[in-house]
């Protein structure tokens, strides 16, 4: 394999960002891709980490490491591993400058880290974690697994021993969902509404605050009431600590140590996304440093004459080509940019030997460029 | 397929494998029976929220919006307009309707039960797989949590027709890729636990077209040096063999499924014009 240059909108990145967020929608090779840039990263002397939330696991699978064993809460170096298959693609003077290790943080014990950062009492942790509906509020797409993704990307960032990592969002349908999780989040701790609900008795409650309250409790039966407010006044007992915590976070991401990059598969709809995207970047003063569109074809080039029994494929290649195209016009108009064009791939990345040549497919140029 | 014969249809899967077109096909191959047929998805934030269009004489599709569904909700199990306002009104509801976990998958769901007794079909474009069992699972927990309340009750009945198969069915839609053929074996395992006696059906979008081979490349994908393709008869060949290779998956796991091949765009005008050529797919291969 031919060595790169490091030379490309990617490396700049690279070079000027302590923490590289990657969004984009499912199926389009986010995971692998945050990967990639990892591995690129470490190559030119960084030492790097990659972080995924990612209940597929997909980030094992292409760091070629076992799940249950090494890829955990904790990160896995595996710059040995990495070096091992350098010498096996032929760099044989060569080494990883820097290091690369990934993690895949849990949710639930993120959590549990975090109340023990916000509340010395253990009394109040051992409510919030035994609460049935701390049980539903960790499982489901709250934006808890979003929020501990940013409460792990801190942590790592304050110890100091990375100077890039990398964060592979977890998968939603809408780009935007990582964005917006925090405020989601942050509406549980709404002081003045948890007030209500941990005084439920109190004698200051109106009469139509009486009447909807008997109204949700006749609903809902009397079971849940009780384990929510009971949720709720622990949470409340953290609120200040949370609130500042998060403004930490958001403070953080919001400077210019952070870009944000959008994973995006050519599809016909994707301008109308990107705009969407950026705005939302915009609003929360972070900083968008491109689009990486991946799954393309046009470094095919202009395909050959299909034979009887190829035309129906072509056709389709050809046809991907062509939106390829367009939405590469559309984009261009924008106040968006492409930083990256990666191929579609003929199969699955299953090793790190695959990981490496997606990495160095960020040198291929394109027609298109 | 008897899948399309059932009253509540949700589709399923993994992002990006085309549950929106598959699902939408589906609808519209069934309102050319001049089957009623109601088409929903869930909080797409380029619809108007809560929209509801008539889009041929047999054919509705719905924006399936929490919080309307959540104020119809109420309406319906307080029935006194000023109670109900009252009710809706509170800071306290307004908070928890918005952010309570759970509520709002409930909800949503809840509004697509309800609705079915309105329609011979309605066919449900679910969210990704862990968000789309994220829903079932909510269900499940809130009939667990909320105990003796109308709510309790409701949930318990959502879950029954869910389970039902002469009233339900669940497709999995799935690419002839890794993961998602992978996710999809979990989410039929999840869904069995949810429904033991309703088995998901399979469907496999976007299959290649085949072209004739190069004997020389081998046939296990994991043999080949780089993932990367070569140009557009090599990438071509490598996607019939990796296709292949990928649906022993579905294979191994006991899985029987239909296809629906790739289709080249007419246009590209909008990301929903291949529709119609899935629908016409879809009737042409006796599914619906």
């Amino acid at each position: 394999m031919k060595r790169s240059a490091f030379d490309r909108k990617i490396d700049k990145i690279i070079g000027s960002r302590k923490i590289i967020v990657s969004c984009g929608t499912g199926g389009v090779g986010k995971t692998t891709l945050s990967a990639a840039i990892a591995l690129r990263a470490a190559m030119q002397g960084k030492r790097t980490a990659v972080i995924t939330i990612d209940p597929a696991k997909r980030l094992a699978t292409s760091l070629g490491i076992q799940v249950s064993k090494d890829l955990g809460d904790q990160p896995k170096d595996i710059t040995e591993e990495l070096n091992k298959v350098l010498r096996k693609l032929g760099y044989v003077d060569e080494n990883i400058t820097g290091s690369l290790s990934a993690l895949m943080p849990d949710t639930q014990k993120t959590f549990e880290t975090l109340l023990k950062e916000l509340t010395p009492s253990e009394a109040i942790r051992e409510r919030v974690v035994k609460n049935p509906i701390f049980q539903v509020f960790t499982q489901e797409f709250s934006g808890a697994n979003e929020y501990m993704a940013l409460e792990r990307l801190y942590q790592l960032y304050q110890n100091g021993n990375y100077d890039c990592i990398i964060l592979d969002t977890p998968p939603s349908r809408n780009t935007l969902a990582f964005l917006t999780a925090p405020k989601l989040l942050s509406r549980l701790f709404e002081e003045k509404l948890i007030r209500f609900l941990v005084l439920p008795t109190n004698k200051l409650l109106s009469a139509g605050m009486r009447k909807a309250l008997g109204i949700l409790e006749r609903l809902t039966g009397a079971g849940f009431m009780t384990h929510l407010f009971d949720f709720m006044s622990s949470l409340f007992e953290v609120q200040l600590s949370f609130t500042a915590n998060l403004n930490k976070i958001m403070a953080l991401m919001a400077s210019p140590e952070v870009g944000f990059v959008m994973v995006a598969a050519p599809s016909p709809d994707l301008a109308p996304e990107v705009s969407h995207f950026i705005e939302t970047l915009r609003q929360h003063r972070f900083h968008f440093d491109g689009i990486i569109l991946n799954r393309t074809f046009s470094y095919l080039g202009e395909l050959p004459a299909a034979s009887a029994l190829q035309q129906e494929a072509f056709a389709i290649v050809k046809s991907l080509q062509k939106r390829e195209k367009k939405v590469s016009d559309e984009l261009k108009g924008d106040a968006a940019f492409i930083c990256a064009r990666l191929p579609e791939l003929a199969r699955d990345v299953h090793s790190v030997e695959d990981l490496f040549h997606v990495a160095m497919a960020f040198d291929r140029k394109s027609s298109l460029e | 397929m008897d899948l399309f014969n059932k009253n509540l249809i949700f589709v399923g899967g993994k992002g990006g494998v085309g549950k929106t077109s598959i699902s939408k096909a589906i609808a519209r191959a069934l309102s050319e029976q001049n089957r009623s047929t109601l088409w929903t998805t869930f909080e797409d934030p380029t619809q108007t929220a809560g929209s509801l269009q008539k889009v041929s004489p047999y054919l509705w599709e719905f924006n399936c919006d929490a919080s309307a569904a959540f104020e119809e909700y109420a309406q319906m199990k307080i029935g006194m307009a000023p109670l109900t306002k009252i009710f809706l009104q509170n800071k306290v509801v307004r908070y928890l309707s918005k952010a309570a976990p759970g509520i709002h998958e409930l909800v949503l769901l809840g509004k697509v039960w309800h609705e079915r007794k309105n329609y011979e079909h309605v066919v449900v474009d679910m969210p990704s797989t862990g968000y789309g069992l994220a829903m079932f699972q909510s269900t499940r927990n809130f009939a667990n949590l909320f105990k003796g309340g109308p709510i309790h009750r409701d949930a318990e009945a959502m879950l029954e027709t869910f389970a039902d198969p002469k009233a339900t069915g669940h497709l999995i839609v799935a690419l002839p890729e890794e993961m998602p053929l992978r996710e999809s074996i979990e989410l039929r395992d999840f869904l069995a636990k949810l429904f033991p006696l309703n088995g998901a059906s399979f469907l496999v979008n976007r299959v290649f077209p085949k072209i004739e081979g190069n004997p020389e490349i081998n046939p296990a994908p994991d043999a080949w040096p780089t993932p990367i393709p070569e140009n557009v008869t090599d990438y071509a060949q490598k996607r019939n063999l990796v296709e292949t290779h990928n649906l022993r998956i579905w294979e191994e796991a006991g899985i029987a499924y239909e296809e629906v091949p790739f289709l080249a765009a007419e246009d590209f005008g909008s990301p929903l014009t291949i529709v119609p050529q899935i629908t016409r797919q879809l009737t042409r291969a006796s599914l619906v």
